[in-house]
């Protein structure tokens, strides 16, 4: 049993010194790769003089341990970012219907020209950071958390839209076959034949989404998009770093609860 | 004058495979035809391109003095209303229940606002519970389409196919993926709604036995062509190995997939 | 038989109308959640009904055209190079640690249930859930300026990341081999080489070329907090006010990332 289970084993007395030694040298490129950059970066691209000392740096790691105290101050902006990851996913998800049915070769009305704009549409969406759509959106709509939700949604349109237009198009043809031989319509076939079978993934994207927009949503505060980033770099800027620590903390523990949650509403959806 | 008429119908696909050459065919206002190939004859193809869900290249298909085959997309899908198909693999809708799967059967003349929010007409409903009891799924109204057997499944499709009313049922090997004693019970039943109804029912099947039992005539096709069609009485050896192409002793086990 | 279908339709009927209710109270919940939100975060509506108004005017005028000249400047280059150079240290740094820890956080082959596991387990969820922008501040603040921050960051971001798809990975392994070479009275090591990295190898080599995609978007906006790579100039460019040189490294920093997500998208499909 145990040889065909182990490749490894079948193929080392028969490897060929050839073969040996092209995984060598990719090995030894790497490795001399890595050491390059390295050196680049953290040797000369490093200022090791202003680092300060080891027992300097612990200090100020030290410092940024969570003051419990500030915690009260920022229960409501990080209500505000929770609140930003959900609107800025709900928006996300609605957004994502008609880029999606651009983007999906079965549904788009013109492979021509709406297909490549879906599918543009897309590569925007998941190519550009949140922070420059924050940017963006803060430029033109004053500070606040509405240009936060925005930029989420921007940024998570993309995902939704790319997976469901692939699931879209390889959904299963029988049901929609069926629809059709009834005299249906193209609505009905796509509602009765297409929608039931790619809601699910649908919907558990939409939560895993969720999930990702509360990360992003704790640093849009950073540039002005709303948020509990906007206290953390002030208080990393005024080096109350204990404060920081503490918004470092709630962030965390929003992240973590976050993911409970989601976890929770996935799998009751799995078996429900 | 026949309710279903197929003159000369061809279809090449793109990728080269002939699959009809010139079929002809009829079927009258009450009868119970199989279809008779091996796979890849053209059985399917041929059904399909009754109610136009593969277009043929060439040839007429008529429906009771319609000509299906000349009909703009409205008015196809007006005459798909009349004529109920039933699927190999069942087709269902798998996350609908199965009076949702049954009822999904008007959607041919469903408006638009009851399609989006699935408020079927009580009368519709009313009528998809009886056909629920008549193909003997009633105890499995509620459940979803996945959660039955495969024999259960395929009731739901005749119930489905019922439920518009057809003039015509297409069936495409409706019991391959059955066990044969539950195939069995599901022609038995097809036998019994189309003579209910008093509609014709066209068949495709690979499997001899079941060609035999539950038809009155046969048609039998070979690599895209007619090359049988007669009373099933009149089936013997010959015209068996003529359609089949090779001879086999007659008995269903023995006819290879 | 004719009062049991009647019972059936009743039956239906009133499922129907539960399903429904839940539906529209679902709606209405969320209608009056957003009008709650609207107040809370004092989202000004009336700029957001002005704002593709002023969006449209603003790209055309104070972004476009992109000075790609500044864009191209060797300086920028150079600091692109830092950037994707950032991603890829991050990234092999991160996999080399995530690799055992990911073993220990897999329920199915960790050496050790009672310890390695849950500790394995809590630095991949603490790993994971401080967003890359404050990880990236904090260690500025901590160590120095530049991309040993920078690289850092990444690392940490990738340890979450691969940490947690190839425990879950290989938690789906089929523990045949691995009961073998146990059986052997192998050690846990053996037991790895040979039993389960075999097993696991596409897969993981999927999720490390994947993570480094994400890396790379990442590292593009470290800079923003001085963590090295080429957001540095992008804040810079913004705080001076030159919109039209930050939409120019905007455009640089979307081409790369649609290039590398090619290269990754090639990659991966190249391992099947």
């Amino acid at each position: 049993m145990m040889p065909a289970a182990n490749p490894t084993l079948i193929q080392n007395p028969l490897r060929q010194p050839a073969d040996l030694l092209r995984r060598y040298t990719i090995y030894a490129v790497i490795v001399a790769v890595i050491l390059a950059m390295s050196v680049h970066l953290l040797v000369y691209g490093t200022d090791w003089s202003r680092m300060g000392s080891p027992s300097e740096i612990a200090e100020t790691a030290i410092s940024l341990l969570p003051n419990l105290n500030f915690i009260p101050k920022i229960v409501s902006p990080l209500l505000d970012t929770a609140l930003m990851a959900f609107w800025g996913t709900l928006l996300a998800v609605v957004m994502s219907v008609p880029v999606s049915y651009l983007a999906a070769a079965t549904t788009t009305p013109s492979m021509i020209f709406t297909f490549p704009i879906g599918r543009g549409l897309i590569v925007l969406s998941r190519s550009t950071h949140e922070i420059i759509f924050a940017l963006i959106f803060v430029a033109t709509l004053g500070l606040g958390p509405l240009p936060g939700i925005l930029a989420l949604a921007c940024r998570s349109v993309g995902f939704m839209s790319k997976t469901t237009a692939e699931a879209m198009e390889n959904v299963d043809r029988g049901p929609i076959e069926a629809i059709a031989a009834t005299g249906a319509g193209p609505t009905a076939r796509f509602l009765f034949g297409v929608v039931p079978q790619v809601f699910p993934m649908f919907l558990g994207n939409a939560i895993f989404a969720f999930d990702a927009n509360v990360r992003r949503a704790a640093i849009l505060g950073m540039v002005g998009a709303g948020g509990i980033g906007l206290h953390f770099s002030e208080q990393m800027k005024s080096y109350n770093y204990g404060n920081a620590g503490a918004c470092v903390l709630a962030v965390v523990i929003l992240v973590v609860v976050g993911e409970i949650v989601s976890n929770r509403i996935r799998t009751k959806l799995i078996s429900g | 004058m026949a309710l279903l008429e197929v003159n000369n119908l061809r279809k090449t696909f793109p990728t080269g495979e002939k699959a009809l050459n010139g079929v002809d065919l009829s079927v009258e206002k009450r009868e119970i035809v199989a279809l008779l190939g091996l796979s890849g004859s053209g059985k399917s193809t041929l059904l399909r391109c009754i109610n136009r869900l593969v277009d043929p290249d060439s040839g007429q298909v008529v429906l009771d003095s319609t000509d299906i085959t000349s009909l703009g997309k409205h008015d196809l899908r007006k005459a798909r209303v009349q004529m109920g198909m039933i699927f190999q693999e069942f087709n269902l809708v798998n996350r609908l229940s199965v009076i949702e799967n049954v009822l999904s059967g008007t959607l041919g003349v469903t408006s638009l606002w009851r399609t989006i929010t699935r408020a079927f007409k009580k009368d519709d409903i009313q009528r998809a519970i009886e056909l629920c009891s008549r193909v003997g799924i009633a105890d499995h109204i509620a459940k979803r389409a996945d959660q039955l057997s495969g024999g259960q499944r395929q009731r739901v499709g005749i119930a489905r196919a019922l439920m518009q009313n057809p003039k015509l049922l297409l069936v495409d090997e409706p019991t391959s993926s059955l066990d044969p004693k539950i195939g069995a019970e599901v022609m038995e039943l097809v036998c019994e709604v189309a003579d209910e109804r008093n509609i014709p029912v066209l068949f495709s099947v690979h499997d001899l036995g079941i060609a035999r039992t539950y038809s009155q005539r046969i048609i039998g096709l070979q690599q895209g062509e007619k090359v049988f069609d007669e009373q099933t009485s009149a089936l013997d050896a010959n015209s068996i190995e003529h359609i089949y192409g090779f001879a086999p002793n007659g008995s269903p086990a023995s006819v290879a997939h | 038989m004719a009062d049991n279908t009647a019972d059936l339709h009743k039956i239906y009927l009133s499922g129907r109308r539960a399903a429904r209710l839940v539906k529209y109270g679902a709606g209405l919940a969320l209608l009056v959640f957003g009008f709650w939100t609207v107040s809370f975060l004092e989202i000004p509506m009336d700029r957001l009904f002005g704002l593709f108004g002023r969006l449209g005017p603003m790209l055309a005028n104070r972004i476009f055209p992109p000075d790609l000249a500044y864009a191209t400047d060797w300086k920028v280059l150079l600091s692109l190079v830092e950037t994707i150079e950032m991603s890829i240290l991050g990234a092999f740094f991160g996999t080399v640690i995530a690799i055992p820890l990911a073993w220990w956080a897999a329920w199915n082959i960790t050496p050790n249930r009672t310890i390695l596991y849950p500790f394995a387990r809590a630095v991949i969820v603490l790993c994971r859930s401080v967003p890359a922008l404050i990880l990236g501040f904090l260690l500025v603040a901590i160590f120095v300026f530049g991309p040993f921050a920078g690289v850092l960051a990444l690392t940490i971001g990738t340890i979450g990341f691969t940490g947690k798809l190839m425990a879950e990975q290989a938690e789906t392994i089929d523990m045949g081999p691995v009961e073998a070479m146990r059986a052997t009275g192998a050690g846990p090591l053996k037991v790895f080489i040979f039993g389960i990295w075999p097993q696991v190898k596409p897969a993981w080599s999927g999720i490390i070329i994947y993570n480094w995609d994400a890396r790379l978007r990442g590292s593009t906006i470290l800079g923003f907090v001085g963590a090295g790579g080429i957001g540095l100039h992008l804040r810079l460019q913004i705080s001076q006010l030159e919109y039209h040189a930050a939409m120019g490294i905007i455009i640089l920093v979307v081409v790369l990332v649609i290039f590398s997500e090619a290269m990754s998208h090639f990659l991966r499909e190249r391992l099947r």
